[in-house]
């Protein structure tokens, strides 16, 4: 038996499959494919399937990770191989490997982020700086636990960088803090920004796409998660 | 097409459940689009979740993509949020697999599976941009038709569909896809199209027949309008159930649907003939798959699939034949890869403790069971050949196995009911605990407790059944029977549910209307009706509005008796069993009289001239 660490991008539609439904979907190819997986114990056997950082619904990623485990004698090609025969084509294995990182040291993840717009406006990258140069930002964030909180939006952009025209669209990289200790959508400090825009400037926003690059642990010495 | 896409998925970031939406399921069939192809769009009238559920559009979609000519994709209802968005931002309804406008397909296909769905195929025709009405559409637009066991008869669609499939697609369908090539570029018109498709029979053509009404708006003539039209349709299915097409790649959906697993259809029909039932008479003769086609089918399938869930399909379960050596077979290719096996709809006059043994093995759920009728006077009257001293003993055995649940369904206002009847579910579901549960040694029962679950729901009467001519209770006389039930349930064990009568009158309307309801059904969907089916858009006002605004009676359909010799809006169709076995079968209800099982002795209802099936073996 042996815990294997499953890269894999997640693109296009896929975005829309929750976290609940990739589960589902893991499951079924890892059973289309024949694999020889590992079952928990108890009254309702499950495959042994953990997420490193579960993405949003409506996010794109290059490089997402499962830890599935495995019976011995299958090897990583194989696995790679075969669950690319049977997933669906818009979720593609792109690494199989043993998992030397734990998750639980991952600490931000960095996205690039498009804001849409059907008109050219010259000024749409300079006023997403500017928004995230101010000292702070009231969001209200929503958890099951702690009900609704009052929260600084800065507090959670570890970095907001390469603002640019990307034809009529505004494109940037954000990085947010990620995992278990501070955790934030990228969602919520997209839409803040888009409120921002739509009450402060005269920019029309017509929609947003987030696309997680890369996941990141060691916050003193940050490095890419594998 | 393009630009479709990017705004259809910008809306998907503002509705509940996106991955309704989305496509591009394991399975699902993507085809390059060249100008000599031919389209088919598959509609499901009602939201993703339920249609992905639904064994007949699995077989053909899959089946008309097997034929290097057509591309067939799947449509289905949005949910209303999601409608919302596409009609604000100027799309129109779009295909799953290319995204492209269903407006622009050579056929349009809706599968009609239940009479409260009709109001979403309007919606749907209207959110494509296609014309609501035959006489409103012309070259430019797709041939719209329908099929499934609605389709025997659904005249109150007949100013809206091109045509009507009667019968079993898997005949037809292809046969459909050829006349369509051959008509393409001809440069007939398309009445011609339509004439060459009555020729193939099945084919029911509603433009082809003018009806005329007598001053009691009952018809007073039903006939072809043009030579080379039969004045009956008759229905065409498979004889060769165990050689003919099933599907074994099938469409995984991301998001769990209503009927999320494999379903193994082993046959088709039923050989019981309970008089209420309109499946147990359209779909005639009874045709089994064998043991051997079935594990085969099944072996594939999850291996195609990855499902974690097997159940078998058809309208009694345990008439299956060869039902202990299926089960043994699919349990041998099942239990080590952890697949559960479900039997559902299971008869309690030949469940066994063998069975509930092997089923077991898998998974515990609770079980269902269907008397219908709560005494033995009137569950003659319908047919159901079940003895309380059967349910008795199968709860019994249920209870002594470990099952604490059982769920019983039975209908309210069957013809010849009394007040008495309604009492006796009552007294019935209390036997079931007291001689069913409490008979059991205490050492010797598995739970502490048992419940029982009665569900009622109200008798619709339906064409092609010998109940078809009975008129439905008046709404006040099925809330009254409801509530007396209800007052006469006191055991705490015991729990009651019961169904809004409002939907059953609609249902009884549209079940045996005609075609003046079609106005009706336009009306109506001016008025926001969807979504009938689903109690949070079911608006009755709204209907009766429609109703008074075409000056139509809906009593005139649902709560009034029909003659014997008055022509029916659906006697243009043959499924095989005459009128005349109905009249029959209608006077032995009456008369408390049963009627034998297919295979116990055939009673003659004409369905041998199929040539196949039960009749034959």
């Amino acid at each position: 038996m042996s815990k294997r660490r499953l890269a894999f991008s997640k693109l296009n539609m896929a975005k829309y499959i929750s976290h609940l439904d990739l589960l589902r979907c893991f499951t079924r190819a890892i059973m289309r494919a024949e694999l020889p997986v590992v079952y928990s114990q108890g009254f309702n056997p499950h495959q042994k399937m953990t997420f490193s950082l579960p993405l949003s619904v409506g996010v794109t990623s290059s490089r997402e990770f499962a830890d599935i485990e495995f019976e011995d004698g299958i090897s990583d090609s194989d696995i790679m191989k075969r669950l690319n025969l049977t997933l669906p084509p818009d979720i593609r294995i792109l690494s199989v490997g043993a998992p030397e990182i734990s998750a639980n040291d991952i600490f931000a993840a960095e996205y690039e982020v498009t804001i849409l717009s059907d008109s050219h406006c010259a000024e749409l990258p300079d006023a997403c700086k500017k928004f995230f140069a101010q000292p702070e930002v009231a969001i209200i964030k929503r958890t099951k636990k702690k009900g609704e909180q009052e929260l600084n939006l800065m507090d959670f952009v570890e970095s907001a960088e390469g603002f640019r025209e990307c034809g009529d669209d505004a494109r940037f990289s954000l990085t947010l803090s990620a995992g278990g200790q501070k955790n934030l959508k990228p969602e919520i400090a997209v839409e803040a920004l888009i409120d921002h825009l739509s009450s402060q400037t005269d920019i029309k926003i017509t929609g947003y796409n987030i696309h997680r690059t890369k996941i990141l642990y060691d916050k003193n010495e940050p490095k890419e998660f594998n | 097409m393009q630009n479709y896409r990017r705004k259809y998925e910008d809306c998907l970031r503002r509705v509940q459940k996106p991955a309704r939406y989305i496509g591009n399921e394991f399975g699902s069939v993507h085809k390059e689009k060249t100008d000599d192809m031919m389209t088919f769009a598959f509609c499901f009238p009602d939201v993703y979740e339920v249609g992905m559920s639904h064994l007949g559009m699995k077989i053909l979609y899959h089946m008309l993509n097997e034929r290097d000519d057509t591309i067939c994709e799947r449509v289905f209802a949005p949910w209303d949020d999601m409608e919302q968005e596409m009609r604000k931002n100027g799309i129109p309804l779009l295909s799953m697999e290319s995204c492209s406008p269903v407006g622009g397909f050579d056929i349009v296909g809706f599968t009609l599976q239940y009479e409260m769905s009709y109001s979403n195929v309007v919606n749907m025709l209207d959110l494509a941009g296609i014309p609501l009405r035959t006489s409103e559409r012309g070259s430019g637009d797709p041939f719209i038709c329908c099929g499934g066991p609605c389709a025997y008869h659904a005249e109150p669609l007949a100013e809206l569909v091109d045509f009507f499939i009667l019968g079993e697609g898997e005949e037809v369908n292809g046969e459909i896809m050829d006349v369509y090539k051959e008509w393409r570029g001809s440069g007939k018109d398309r009445d011609e199209f339509l004439m060459s498709l009555v020729g193939l029979g099945g084919i029911y053509v509603p433009k082809f027949y003018d009806v005329e009404y007598n001053d009691d708006n009952t018809i007073k003539r039903f006939e072809p309008n043009r030579p080379g039209v039969p004045k009956q349709v008759r229905k065409r299915i498979i004889t060769d159930f165990d050689n003919c097409y099933a599907p074994e790649k099938l469409v995984v959906p991301f998001m769990e649907t209503v009927h999320d697993r494999i379903m193994l259809e082993i046959f088709r029909g039923c050989i019981r003939g309970c008089r209420f039932c309109q499946a147990g008479y359209i779909y005639r003769p009874v045709r089994e798959r064998s043991v051997k086609r079935l594990t085969g089918i099944a072996e594939n399938c999850i291996r195609n699939t990855g499902y974690e869930e097997m159940s078998l399909s058809s309208l009694s379960t345990s008439d299956y034949t060869q039902r202990q050596d299926l089960i043994d077979d699919l349990l041998d290719i099942t239990v080590d890869k952890r697949i559960n096996l479900s039997l559902p709809s299971l008869r309690v006059d030949n469940f066994s403790m063998e069975l509930m043994e092997k089923i077991q093995k898998v998974k515990k759920s609770g079980l269902t069971f269907a008397p219908e009728a709560g005494t033995q006077r009137l569950r003659d009257v319908i047919n159901k050949n079940v003895l309380e001293s059967d349910l008795i003993r199968t709860s019994k055995i249920a209870f002594g196995g470990g099952y604490n649940r059982i769920k019983l369904y039975f209908m309210l206002g069957l013809p010849t009911e009394t007040y008495d009847d309604v009492l006796g579910i009552a007294e019935l579901a209390k036997k079931v605990i007291d001689e069913g549960f409490f008979t059991i040694p205490p050492e010797k029962r598995k739970g502490r407790s048992v419940s029982i679950t009665v569900s009622t729901s109200f008798f619709v009467p339906k064409p092609f059944t010998p109940f078809q001519w009975e008129p439905q209770d008046l709404i006040s006389e099925m809330e009254a029977k409801a509530k007396y039930l209800k007052e006469n349930i006191r055991s705490k064990k015991i729990v009651y549910n019961w169904h809004n009568s409002d939907i059953s009158l609609l249902e009884a309307v549209f079940a045996k209307g005609d075609r003046r309801l079609g106005e009706v059904l336009i009306t109506a969907h001016s008025l926001g009706c969807k979504f009938d089916g689903w109690s949070d858009f079911f608006d009755y006002d709204k209907w009766i509005e429609a109703f008074k605004a075409n000056n139509i009676d809906p009593a005139f359909y649902a709560n009034r008796r029909i003659g014997y010799d008055e022509i029916l809006p659906w006697d243009y169709a043959d499924i095989g069993v005459p009128k005349s076995f109905f009249i029959k079968e209608h006077k032995r209800a009456y008369e408390g009289k049963t009627t034998p099982d297919c295979r116990e002795k055939c009673s003659g209802c004409g369905a041998a001239s199929f040539g196949g099936g039960v009749c034959f073996e």
